[in-house]
């Protein structure tokens, strides 16, 4: 396929619309004629991307699926242990929750110690965590505005809590494009639970479905069809050619259509990928020492399984992808979301991901990649600091903490406060706008300029809200 | 109203402003006569509406532009934005073509500069005199220049000479025969078809194959199919556990019917938005069961949340969805913009939407038995007849005394008494011997109340007595389907308290129409009942106080659990209730009995009554105290012989299974939300009306019921202006791959504007003329010349009109996901024609998980059923339908995507499916004796309805010598690999295939990799 001149982005997105096709040579995949690095500088919204020199170029995401809670994380508050057991409606107005069976207020079960040079504080929950603390930035006045779960997924991955929108990942693709020919822009690694909401946290909505997530999982099929079900390659690679052949006279038939000029030369990346993704998901030529500090030789096979995940990412940010979502381990006790027995959840939540998160941290650092790349940390809402019924805590949207690091983050910085018993924000309310304008900006796009025509409207990821949080940023 | 010139001089404008798109460097000349709605509003709505448009709250300098009268009203500064006849003098030119940063409009930081072109654009039209016009597709089509004679050839091939363009020539008749059966009904052309025609000289043979794929059942599941896209359908309501859409394929099916039998789309519509209050209900001539309720279950589609906090806000996101989808659907208007404020460029005012929004907020979920129709009620009558001949039995039994009827007229109850005035409020009494204005559904609770009614006892079948006054679905409603629900209240007392009965049945509290009521927050909402004896249920409401609620006895059983929330009707399911009421004090347990009655004897003319089903208390205590006196041996044999005849009707009266649609509830006006938000609402509430823009159209709605019914009539009126174009375009769209219109579901200003307005107006009145058949528009669609041209573009087209707008020649398009998934089951011979009935379960593949994953996988290959009856749960969608552009239904698709992405590619080389049709087709062809030539002949005409050509045999021929190299290499090596290793190597457990097979299912596999495959050409 020949192209005279390189369209931009926008161009392409409408020459689709009106059946021309071609979309995936120019975006998502890079190819022929245009070169990737034209993908860099598209046009959006009227303006060029990047619409300012990004810091990252690419995000990891590491989803927190259920809600960690902030005061036994990364949020003390002495004023627990102090009032252990009182009647919390004596205290404060208490919210409605999701399972509204309102206990006492709670301790936590863990102590809090500081770490690093800014002393910051951490619990006993994430001991190897705890030790990165200096590069990290933490946002403690998290705000959401669902209690449940699945709206509040959806909130947390498209910026609107409904399902059907295109998730960040999907976004950020359709603004900066990937920078692999090989392999999709936007994976997310499935470590084993899917969120609440389903697939739809990770889809394209209204974009085209170029931008999609592809999921990748554990075992001998890591992408869907992946592997060739030949019994050789030659006899795949023989068919293909036949097709390719056929094809070609049929091109020379109808003459050059874009469209199905692009859906012939699809199959090029496809079958490159048949190669690429095995080859990604090999993990067998990583040093004993990169295994160690993962964890991927730990006794408990939820760490494993977690530690092989974030060396995925850490290849998958060396090739170039630009977004790529963590989803949890299934560990015996469900997700983060403790409704009950906090201790033992959180406790097993925390083994698996601990470990694997700080060697993430400190191998991006060591290879130089962390200062290009950002990590964030990341639930869909926090939990109450009063009980549910015995040992549980319930829902909790109005605070609860996160985290970034790498990228153009500050670390080292603790932003923002809430009250007393970490149950509302007091200080510097931070939306889950402000936290997708902040990832946006340090890829270097203005958030209310990524938009894209649906319904009559140019939507964006942050809905008509969003600021970036400037104090967290270098 | 624009005239026939005007209309002229727009078409030809257009050509020089599509010619402008294409390239801003060429300059083109102004058109000669400049039109507002083509020209100018486009320029006003994309460059000045933000700030100075329809929106009050956020328009600057109290300026605004989309009326003449704002856009020429002196300002405060003294001048005036547009002085129509002198672009000098008016400001907005001045703003506008400012070179200054702090004067130039828009504003620098806006990003939206005013082309040079735009601008000279507007100078020209305001010394034309800036002439204003109302939004063209808000003006009806022009009847006056409507000429019934013309053909779409006329508009298009008009188009075409005026562009210089020479039209493409017929296409190929394969090629043809391919295309039309793939747009009419999803499926490649069956051989003889294709060979009939193809043979045929007379020269109505295109027609004719037109007519047999306009006729095929084929054709409605492929129409279904797009309309499903509008309407979100899914079977399943996503969220955290996927619970189900009751009944929806149901509506699937309905709809495949509606498209196949051509129900007039004004019909449809009205059945979609009312079918529940249509004077004429429509009856399935087969089943005889009621279509025009099950199109209401278009309201149940949306998404349901598990366990929602905040159930007002539930509320209204699900109206939003519904509102949002009915206006994009039937409108092509997006009314969900104006949620939070005025629409931004469409004049759709924020009271529009809450307008609507009362109406739908008055409407309630219902579950209706799939059996409604002319049989069952049939059935329920004749039930009714046989009551009535054992009351007329009994009665000829009992002792009766002549004299005056002595019905009461005023009776006397005693009003509860609590502990302080107010604190109890009765929501309703049944034992006072009637239904207390609650609300029937269905034919359980339809034979009114209780009291009277003769009981029999259930070992003897002998008579026992006659019922006291209570709501009752036992007599003649045992097993049967139906609700009877209060009138909507406000929850004003923290408790609620009913005296009830029942078998295998529920009572259920609906709060602001909050039907998935599941643990932990609402499980006290619905209340299963157990109880053959009369017992006292409470729930405590003091959460919701405030909250608008109704109370509902559901004759049947609520599943509701973690993994499934629906609905069905037990043989032995009966409720009874003697009163429901609110109060605030948790000690009071139940109203007072009513007054003792007075011994009257029983008359001879209550008796008379009594035997026609009318009848008072009295009557009724007359009637046991004197039963012991009845002579009732004689009648005793016809009364059984009566009471079999009801058990066997009965039996078959029975439908434990229902749909979820909607019916009739007390009128609700709705406030205006406050920027959207449901917990800051305006004083005012506004009555229910259709859109401001059309109010001399549609003048505000009866004050009394949902308005539902107005509603549906005013948007399937032949003079509202939007919906037969909107539909003619829908029409255009699916048959050339872009509609006129290309914006298929916003008709608005930010929509595109028409390609072909004349030729949109002439369909549109059309399309009603012919009494809104959407088979008669695809048939005059599939007849033009336009449909019918090659899709080889010419030089000049290539040059001047690269996107083909005018239709130089046909698009070549890529088949839907259902069409290349259909497409693979017909050629392999897969698949099963069978039509209707409940969806096939999804399969699942390891890479769909999480909560509410279905227990069990569906087959691989669907049973070979058509993808129209693959199940659609929001969060298991099929990844081969997603890969595909299959949209994710959460608002109205009229235009999906077309994407090409690896994961097609990789679909078609590796998936299962795809590997196992091959299989299939190859099993088949290897099946039946024949040359390697004919085999390949089969083939290609199955695929591509044509014969190989010589090359492609060629390919082919070497292809399977290579390949059966390659084979007997990979067998040579197995060999020498399991020789080599230990005997103990353990064998593959699937025994080599033949290597015949699979080099024929390697070949069918790579025709389905082939382009001309999944392209039409």
């Amino acid at each position: 396929m020949s192209h005279k001149n390189c369209y931009t982005r926008r161009e392409m997105l409408s020459l689709c619309k009106n059946g021309f096709g071609g979309l995936a040579l120019f975006g998502l995949l890079g190819a022929q004629g245009c070169r990737p690095e034209t993908d860099l500088v598209q046009k959006t919204g009227g303006l060029t991307l990047p619409h300012y020199p990004a810091r990252a170029k690419s995000v990891i995401f590491l989803y927190m699926d259920g809600g960690v809670s902030q005061v036994d994380s990364f949020d003390p508050k002495p004023r627990l242990a102090r009032e252990n057991g009182q009647d919390p409606y004596r205290k404060f107005k208490v919210d409605a929750t999701q399972f509204n069976n309102i206990g006492k207020i709670l301790k936590s079960p863990w102590d809090f110690k500081q770490y690093g040079e800014s002393g910051m504080w951490v619990s006993d929950l994430f001991p190897n965590i705890a030790k990165c603390v200096d590069d990290l930035a933490l946002v403690r006045s998290m705000v959401s505005d669902f209690p449940e779960h699945t709206n509040a997924n959806y909130f947390l991955h498209t910026g609107i809590g409904i399902q059907g929108r295109p998730s960040m990942g999907a976004w950020v693709n359709y603004g900066l494009g990937s920078e692999n020919q090989d392999l999709p822009g936007y994976v997310v690694l499935d470590g084993g639970l899917i969120p609440p909401g389903g697939m739809d946290n990770f889809k394209n909505g209204f974009l085209p479905a170029s931008y999609q997530a592809s999921i990748l999982r554990a075992g001998d099929q890591p992408l869907a069809n992946i592997n060739p079900l030949e019994v050789s390659p030659e006899i795949q690679q023989k068919k293909l050619a036949l097709a390719r052949k056929m094809d070609d006279s049929l091109i020379g038939k109808i003459g050059h259509e874009d469209q199905v000029a692009a859906a012939i030369n699809n199959y090029e990346l496809a079958f490159r990928m048949q190669s690429a993704v095995p080859e990604l998901t090999d993990l067998a030529g990583e040093s004993k020492s990169t295994h160690r500090l993962y964890g991927t030789d730990s006794p408990d096979p939820h760490t494993r399984g977690y530690a092989a995940q974030c060396l995925l990412a850490r290849r998958l940010v060396e090739r170039g992808v630009r977004f790529i979502e963590l989803t949890c381990p299934r560990v015996a006790a469900d997700r983060w979301d403790q409704h009950n027995d906090l201790k033992n959840g959180h406790e097993r939540n925390a083994h698996a991901v601990d470990q694997p998160i700080a060697g993430l941290l400190q191998d991006l650092k060591q290879r130089g990649l962390l200062e290009t790349t950002l990590v964030v940390f990341a639930g869909e809402f926090g939990r109450t600091p009063f009980a549910q019924g015995d040992n549980g805590r319930d829902h909790n949207p109005s605070a609860f903490s996160i985290w970034m690091a790498g990228g153009g983050v500050r670390g080292g910085t603790v932003y923002g406060q809430t009250d007393e018993y970490g149950y509302r924000v007091v200080d510097k309310p931070t939306t889950i706008h402000d936290l997708h304008a902040t990832m946006l900006h340090l890829l270097g796009i203005h958030h209310e300029q990524l938009t894209f025509r649906f319904s009559g409207r140019d939507i964006r990821l942050t809905d008509v809200a969003g600021n970036v949080i400037r104090d967290i940023l270098v | 109203m624009p005239t026939l010139i005007n209309r002229l001089v727009f078409i030809s404008f257009c050509i020089l402003l599509f010619a402008a798109c294409r390239s801003e460097q060429e300059a083109a000349a102004l058109p000669r006569e400049v039109d507002f709605n083509f020209h100018i509003r486009p320029i006003l709505s994309n460059h000045c509406f933000t700030c100075h448009g329809p929106d009050e709250s956020s328009r600057q300098a109290g300026l605004r532009l989309d009326t003449y009268e704002g856009a020429t009203a002196l300002l405060e500064s003294g001048k005036q934005a547009i002085v129509p006849g002198h672009w000098k003098r008016s400001e907005a030119i001045r703003r506008i073509a400012s070179e200054e940063a702090e004067v130039i409009m828009p504003p620098p930081d806006a990003n939206n500069p005013v082309s040079e072109r735009d601008l000279a654009l507007l100078k020209k039209w305001i010394r034309q005199g800036a002439e204003w016009k109302d939004y063209w597709a808000f003006l009806p089509p022009d009847t006056a220049v409507y000429d019934p004679e013309l053909s779409i050839d006329h508009f298009i091939n008009a188009q075409l000479e005026l562009q210089g363009l020479e039209a493409a020539p017929e296409a190929d008749k394969r090629q043809l025969a391919r295309r039309l059966s793939y747009l009419l009904t999803g499926l490649p052309p069956k051989s003889d078809l294709i060979e009939h025609y193809v043979n045929d000289d007379a020269p109505d043979a295109y027609e004719q194959l037109v007519d047999q794929l306009l006729a095929s059942p084929d054709f409605g599941e492929r129409w279904a199919r797009h309309w499903m896209d509008l309407v979100r359908y899914a079977e399943t309501k996503g969220h955290e556990f996927d619970y189900p859409v009751i009944g929806a394929w149901r509506y699937r099916d309905y709809l495949i019917r509606a498209f196949n039998q051509d129900l007039p789309y004004d019909q449809l519509i009205r059945e979609h938005l009312a079918g529940d209050l249509l004077e004429q209900q429509r009856y399935d001539p087969e089943t005889g069961h009621n279509e025009s309720l099950i199109g209401t279950v278009f309201y149940n589609m949306g998404e349901g949340k598990h366990s929602p906090v905040d159930i007002r806000k539930e509320e209204a996101d699900r109206i939003d969805n519904i509102i949002d989808v009915t206006t994009k659907t039937f409108q092509g208007l997006t009314l969900a913009c104006a949620r939070c404020h005025d629409h931004k460029f469409d004049p759709l005012p924020t009271a529009d939407y809450y307008a609507l929004y009362g109406i739908f907020e008055s409407a309630r979920f219902t579950y209706y038995p799939t059996n409604s129709g002319l049989q069952a009620q049939a059935r329920v009558d004749s039930i009714e007849t046989h009551k009535q001949a054992i009351r007329s039995l009994i009665a000829g039994a009992m002792p009766a005394h002549e004299g005056p009827q002595v019905l009461a007229t005023s009776q006397q109850f005693n009003e509860p008494e609590g502990p302080a005035a107010g604190a109890v409020r009765v929501l309703a009494d049944f034992r006072k011997g009637d239904h207390q204005g609650w609300m029937v559904r269905g034919e359980a609770f339809a034979a009114g109340n209780a009291l009277g009614e003769p009981e029999f006892d259930p070992d003897t079948d002998q008579l026992r007595g006659f019922a006291a006054a209570k709501a009752s679905s036992r007599f003649g409603g045992i097993g049967v389907q139906g609700t009877l629900r209060s009138p909507t209240f406000t929850i004003d007392h923290d408790y609620l308290t009913a005296r009830v009965a029942g078998q295998n049945t529920t009572v259920r509290l609906i709060i602001d129409n909050f039907q998935l009521i599941q643990a932990p927050i609402h499980g006290e909402l619905t209340q299963e009942l157990n109880s053959p004896d009369m017992t006292t249920i409470r729930m405590n409401l003091s959460m919701w106080r405030g909250s608008k609620a109704y109370l509902e006895l559901l004759n049947g059983k609520m599943w509701k659990n973690r993994q499934r929330h629906d609905h069905s009707v037990e043989p032995d399911a009966w409720l009874e209730a003697e009163y429901a009421f609110l109060h605030d004090s948790a000690s009071v347990q139940e109203l007072p009995k009513l007054n003792a009655l007075k011994n009257t004897p029983l008359r001879k003319k209550d008796l008379d009554q009594w035997a026609k089903g009318q009848t008072d208390r009295e009557t009724a205590a007359a009637l046991n105290r004197e039963l012991p006196r009845a002579n009732l041996g004689p009648v005793r044999g016809p009364i059984s012989g009566h009471r079999d005849s009801i058990r066997a009707i009965r039996d078959r009266l029975y439908a434990f299974t229902s749909f979820g649609g909607v019916s009739e509830g007390d009128a609700v006006f709705s406030p205006v939300f406050i920027r959207g938000n449901h917990l800051q609402v305006s004083e005012e509430r506004l009555p229910h009306r259709y859109l401001t823009a059309f109010k001399e159209l549609y003048p505000n709605f009866s004050e009394q019921g949902s308005g539902r019914l107005e509603l549906a009539n005013a948007i399937a009126d032949p003079d509202n202006p939007l919906t037969a174009r909107v539909m003619v375009n829908r029409l255009w769209h699916h048959l050339f791959g872009r509609g006129l219109v290309e914006t298929v579901d916003n008709f608005g200003l930010q929509g595109k504007i028409p390609t072909h307005p004349a030729l949109l107006d002439h369909l549109a009145l059309r399309f009603i003329e012919e009494d809104w058949s959407i088979k008669a528009m695809i048939r005059e669609i599939a007849l033009s010349d336009a449909f019918r041209r090659s899709t080889a573009p010419s030089e000049m087209s290539k040059k001047k009109d690269p996107q083909n707008l005018w239709l130089q020649h046909f698009p070549i398009r890529r088949l839907e996901a259902e069409a290349i998934r259909d497409g693979i089951l017909a050629v392999s011979g897969r698949l099963d024609t069978s039509r209707f009935g409940p969806s096939v379960a999804v399969h699942l593949t390891p890479f769909m998980q999480g909560r509410g994953r279905p227990w069990e996988s569906g087959p691989l290959d669907g049973d070979g059923r058509r993808s129209i009856y693959q199940a659609v749960r929001r969060n298991f969608l099929p990844p081969m339908m997603l890969t595909f552009d299959f949209p994710v239904p959460f608002s109205t698709f009229g235009n999906r995507n077309v994407s090409n992405v690896p994961a097609q590619s990789l679909n078609l080389m590796n998936d299962p499916f795809v590997q196992e049709q091959a299989e299939v087709w190859a099993q088949q062809i290897l099946d039946r004796e024949a040359t390697f030539e004919e085999r390949l002949d089969g083939i290609y005409r199955k695929a591509f309805a044509r014969p190989p050509t010589e090359a492609e045999i060629e390919k082919a021929r070497s292809f399977f010598a290579e390949q059966a190299a390659l084979y007997q290499e990979v067998e040579t090596q197995e060999r020498s690999d399991s020789t080599g290793l230990a005997s103990q190597e353990v064998a593959p457990d699937t025994e080599p295939k033949d290597p015949q097979l699979q080099t024929w299912a390697d070949f069918c596999q790579v025709i389905f990799n082939i382009k001309e495959f999944i392209f039409l050409l």
